[in-house]
């Protein structure tokens, strides 16, 4: 990176964080401090609700997962905007009305005390884990540019964000979301028409595209029902609403951002508005990585994205193999060129036949591109078996910093951090809320003053940070990390969810009956991931009908026992 | 179960309000859609 870039990274990050602080200075009580005094507008709101979902991992990983597998994984958040309507309908005007401080709490109300603790713990192991995941990603990005150890870019990553997260709590994760998503929209534009504009001169933003959806990388929508297809349509809406109503309606990262809403109608609007953006939002994400994949048509692309990864085999005894693999790789490209080009002429010309040809003769080398990287890899990892030989989410990464203009490359590593920052500050204030509010307040110091409590907010957010960090020093034997993220979620998601399901709508199913059908939802649940039974997603969906059946079955056993004869 | 005693700012009622963003869910998938086949 130029000296411009670092500055440029430097000084937003600095202006971020120094923002959050000083808008939240003030804090004196819990309600201030976890919950911004319940005063923020509906596009704070909304604004804050997306920035805790789109993490640095949206960043990275979305449009190297769209260079790889192309833009199916949108219809991942299909369901989405079915989540924001029924959160709308019932959970935010039941949570307002109760005037909560975590949806835990609610639990208890409806159930009892041993159903809120568990539930609560099982968010605090899912999003302990999750936020580790989401501080290791701009990690790289540090290790990268910098070539120093993941460990220093893990601890200064952490550092920053426990230091404003336990300064200003919500109010200065909210504030600083707020910018951070105006910086982050106005960086991946600038992205958007840079990649275009290098392109070749003779070749237009849809001539990129008919290249990208020829090569297979426009498949946005795949209507064919298959369980163990990860994403198409029916996984997406069917699957996807049962993880999104669970994220949003269940997890305290989120539930804690739409709490912060000054009255029912701003906080529903701001889901209202993450029902409307967000899809197109990652539609965009995910577009500019195909065209990333058709920018790399006409220039050579790397055997294999991780610097770090091809240096270590460099150093080995298999350098003169993968030497010879780079070029063979390279004459690959070679050949594609004259295809690419005549591509692009049989479609301006309309020619299906030529169309079909070309398209054939570079799905063929393509074959024979990834046969070669397969063979990379298998070196890598017979060189050590450790090897991270999944190179997604260093794909964009290193086309920016390789090809994207002074200046710009500062902003775009800044719009990773700051998407970072954002989703590991709500995810910190979210621990550290259930951990006082459903643990601390409830189960240990029950009538202590509200400085106490403030004191206990910040010292959790602190043992957390601690926590995560630690998680992230071992989270790059996940492979490709918006996956991990949702993989996980997805194991603890569809109990937590059915546990709320249960309390909204199946008014005679008390607190033993959910707690045991909970437990034994969520064995379940991991012998399905552990055996692979479906693709992780139906995870949601299984684990939810699994605790409302448990339940209904347990409280009628249970009513029968206690009925007279 | 729902609060409809606080009216949206926008399209009068709530219920106009959930219709639009399913509607554009819908529109969307259909314009995906033909994205799909149009460049493939």
């Amino acid at each position: 990176m130029s000296a411009i870039d670092w500055l440029v990274l430097g000084l937003t990050l600095l202006a971020i964080v120094a923002y959050g602080i000083w808008k939240s200075r003030g804090t004196k009580n819990i309600e201030g401090y976890l919950l911004a005094d319940k005063q923020l507008p509906w596009y704070h709101v909304g604004l804050s609700v997306m920035a805790t979902q789109a993490s640095a991992i949206t960043f990275l990983s979305a449009p190297g997962q769209a260079y790889s597998d192309g833009l199916r994984f949108v219809q991942f958040y299909f369901g989405l905007p079915f989540a924001m309507v029924l959160l709308c309908v019932t959970f935010i005007p039941i949570f307002k009305k109760l005037n909560v401080y975590t949806a835990y709490e609610y639990l208890e109300k409806r159930f009892d005390l041993k159903t809120r603790t568990l539930t609560a713990f099982l968010f605090l192991l899912q999003r302990g884990l999750s936020t580790g995941i989401t501080i290791y990603a701009p990690s790289i990005v540090l290790s990268t540019i910098l070539r120093i150890d993941i460990l220093y870019t893990t601890l200064f990553m952490g550092g920053i964000v426990i230091l404003y997260t336990v300064y200003g709590g919500t109010k200065a994760v909210s504030y600083t979301q707020l910018l951070q998503m105006l910086i982050i929209f106005s960086g991946l534009i600038c992205a958007a028409v840079v990649v275009v504009h290098l392109l070749p001169s003779n070749v237009g933003f849809t001539d990129a595209l008919h290249i990208a959806g020829k090569m297979g990388k426009l498949n946005a929508i795949d209507t064919e029902f298959d369980l163990d297809n990860r994403y198409n349509l029916w996984s997406g809406l069917i699957g996807g609403f049962f993880l999104q109503l669970s994220y949003f309606g269940t997890d305290q990262s989120q539930v804690g951002r739409y709490l912060t809403g000054s009255s029912v109608t701003q906080s529903r609007l701001g889901l209202v508005m993450n029902g409307l953006v967000k899809i197109p939002m990652q539609f965009f994400i995910l577009l500019i990585g195909t065209l990333v994949f058709s920018f790399y048509q006409f220039h050579e692309p790397p055997l294999f994205f991780n610097e770090v990864e091809v240096r270590k085999i460099e150093s080995s005894a298999y350098k003169a193999k993968y030497d010879s693999l780079e070029i063979a790789y390279a004459q690959v490209h070679a050949q594609k060129q004259p295809h690419v080009n005549a591509l692009v002429g049989a479609v301006r010309q309309e020619n299906e036949a030529a169309i079909d040809a070309e398209r054939e003769a570079l799905r063929g080398l393509e074959k024979r591109s990834a046969a070669i990287r397969t063979e990379a890899t298998g070196l890598m990892k017979k060189n050590n078996a450790k090897a991270d030989t999944n190179d997604t989410n260093y794909i964009f990464l290193r086309f920016v910093t390789e090809y994207l203009p002074v200046g710009l490359v500062g902003l775009l590593i800044a719009i990773i951090f700051l998407a970072s920052m954002g989703s590991t500050a709500s995810g910190l204030n979210s621990l550290a809320s259930t951990t006082v509010v459903d643990v601390y307040k409830r189960l240990v110091k029950k009538d202590a003053s509200e400085g106490n409590y403030l004191s206990a907010s910040r010292w959790t957010t602190v043992a957390w940070g601690l926590f995560c960090v630690i998680v992230a020093l071992y989270a790059g034997r996940l492979g490709n990390l918006i996956e991990a993220v949702n993989i996980l979620g997805s194991l603890f998601y569809g109990t937590i969810l059915g546990i709320f399901i249960v309390a909204f709508f199946l008014k005679r199913v008390g607190g033993t009956a959910v707690f045991y059908a909970a437990l034994l939802a969520e064995v379940f649940v991991v012998i399905a991931w552990l055996t692979e039974l479906t693709a992780f997603l139906w995870l949601n969906v299984i684990g939810c009908l699994l605790v409302m059946g448990f339940a209904l079955v347990f409280e009628m056993f249970k009513s029968k026992k206690e009925s007279p004869l | 179960m729902s609060d409809e005693k606080e009216k949206p700012p926008i399209l009068k009622s709530w219920r106009n309000v959930y219709l639009l963003v399913i509607g554009a869910l819908l529109a969307q998938i259909v314009l995906y859609y033909l994205f799909t086949r149009f460049f493939e």
